[in-house]
């Protein structure tokens, strides 16, 4: 998927959607940076590998059951 | 006379339980070390001589009554300041946890209680494990004691630079993304990565639930063995923890290298990321030297880094940011500005790329675990450079991700970092030997059998 690049505005308004309304300008060019950093990872990430059944890797048991 | 400074667990160990050495004088010894040489390395953020001299004391009083408990029965410690101990605030380094005091101890330092050991007091850390080294943090950061301008690695700063300075023999640290063993590389000691499970993660602070390992710095991987004896246990009150049996790590270290297979992960550091030569040249001679003492030794592939560091990225800055959010929203300016934006690269990962990071984690462990059919242990670069200076930004966001521990996260194995020499600068030179999970005995055994054809650590830094 394609990502357009973000703009100042553009992550002042997505920031302030999720209730992060007190970021300074300063903030906001590192919350714009690291979003880019990690936009960059998301493309890194060989998703075409995964079929349909590729189960997530679960660290998540019932209580009681053994673990592994 | 004793040189107490750089007596190891277990020497210090055999001395203490022959009544050869007095607790309280091995406590006081390295209390005025501290003392005298801290200020200019910043390795504690709260230093406790008085809680120190108390457990010192209660030790020398057992093992004279004839009640030696183990080990660590009078020998010093320290805790990164995100693992909590009753009574004390766990700050995590951050203005933000300043006034957050521990209610009861963390499961590991029940477990070091219990052992007896000698509890010097909390060390620095970069800020909530991941922001750092920060200048603007209510504490300065730790500094590495080889050369005190230089970067000592995080983010369990203060356990390598207490460790390699000669301040506690051991130190106990947490490894999301390679916090114990970037430490361990930059500061010349000896750090695991335990497989995920085996020591309780139960009061300590977390950065993300499914990468977080608690895990020992010391000066050998002999000590390394009997403190991660210690450390492990199943805990039912640790989610993630395993009822694998752990324990006898040390059982196995006499047995040398001859005959064992050992894949060395090459394109790790000369392909997917290249190296800095000087490092590249003590990881290959390390690797010649096993071979020396009998080791079957080949290359072998794996996923390139740079899949496993995207995945090990994505999961923690998620579940990261789910911990961090509320505190993002309401106190951002409370943070230092490293932790804030590292911090920050998990407010809009999508659910969906999470999930397939997750996804591409089982995969990637799979595939990286099914190579122990041909191997029985791993060798890989764990830092690509030496220590930076720290007072160099650009150097340190530079360095900060030329590494290849991330990967042993994703996997849930064990990874041990090692010493293997020293650059021309004087800086410590590493690498790390890596495992099948449950496999930890095997690797102290290689590096154990390195450890002694080789004497790196014998050498310390001069603090003078």
């Amino acid at each position: 998927m394609e990502d357009h690049p973000l703009t100042l505005d553009e992550i002042r308004k997505m920031a302030a959607e999720i209730g992060m309304t007190r970021l300074t300008d300063e903030h906001l060019q590192q919350l714009l940076r690291a979003t880019k950093t990690a936009r960059a990872r998301r493309a890194a990430l060989p998703v075409e590998n995964l079929g349909p059944a590729d189960e997530p890797a679960h660290v998540y048991r019932l209580g009681g059951e053994d673990s592994r | 006379m004793t040189d107490f400074a750089w007596l190891t667990v277990a020497e210090a160990a055999e001395l203490l339980r022959g009544k050869k050495l007095s607790p309280v004088e091995y406590a006081q010894a390295l209390i005025d070390r501290i003392e005298r040489h801290d200020g200019k390395l910043n390795a504690f953020l709260r230093f406790t001589p008085e809680l120190a001299m108390e457990d010192a004391r209660r030790a020398e009083a057992e093992i004279m009554r004839g009640g030696w408990r183990g080990p660590l029965h009078g020998v010093p410690y320290g805790l990164k300041d995100i693992v909590d101990y009753a009574g004390l605030p766990t700050t995590a380094h951050s203005k933000i946890l300043q006034e957050n005091v521990a209610v009861a101890d963390a499961a590991v330092t029940q477990k070091l209680r219990a052992a007896g050991g000698v509890f010097m007091g909390k060390l620095s850390t970069h800020e909530f494990a991941i922001g750092g080294p920060s200048f603007d943090l209510p504490w300065p950061p730790a500094r590495n004691p080889w050369n005190r301008d230089h970067f000592c690695g995080g983010s369990s700063s203060g356990a390598g630079t207490a460790t390699a300075a000669g301040f506690l023999p051991a130190a106990i640290g947490t490894d999301t993304g390679g916090s114990v063993r970037n430490p361990a590389a930059m500061c010349g000691v000896v750090g695991i990565k335990p497989t995920y499970g085996v020591v309780s993660r139960r009061g300590v602070l977390p950065l993300s639930f499914s990468l977080d390992h608690v895990g020992a710095l010391t000066r050998t991987a002999h000590d390394n063995a009997l403190m991660l004896d210690l450390i492990a246990g199943h805990d039912p009150l640790d989610p993630g923890s395993s009822a694998h049996a752990t324990g006898g790590c040390t059982a196995e270290l006499e047995r040398g290298v001859e005959g064992l297979r050992i894949g060395v992960i090459r394109h790790f550091y000369t392909r997917d990321m290249e190296a800095d030569p000087e490092m590249t040249a003590g990881i290959d001679a390390a690797v010649r030297k096993l071979a020396d003492l009998g080791a079957e030794v080949r290359e072998i592939e794996t996923a390139p880094l740079g899949e496993y560091v995207a995945c090990n990225r994505t999961i923690l800055t998620s579940e990261a940011f789910a911990i961090h959010e509320k505190w993002m929203c309401e106190r951002p300016e409370d943070y230092g500005a490293l932790a804030r934006e590292r911090l920050m690269a998990g407010a809009f990962v999508r659910a969906a790329d999470y999930v397939n990071a997750t996804r591409l984690r089982r995969k990637l462990a799979d595939a990286f675990h099914a190579l122990f059919s041909g191997i029985d242990v791993a060798v890989t670069a764990s830092s690509m450079d030496p220590a930076c200076r720290i007072d160099d930004p650009k150097a340190v966001e530079y360095t900060y991700g030329r590494q290849a521990r991330a990967p042993f996260n994703v996997t849930g194995g064990p990874a041990l970092s090692v010493p293997v020499g020293f650059s021309k600068a004087g800086l410590p030179l590493a690498m790390q030997i890596v495992g099948k999970p449950f496999s930890e005995a095997l690797i102290y055994r290689v590096a154990h059998a390195y450890e002694r054809a080789t004497r790196w650590v014998e050498r310390h830094p001069p603090l003078e």
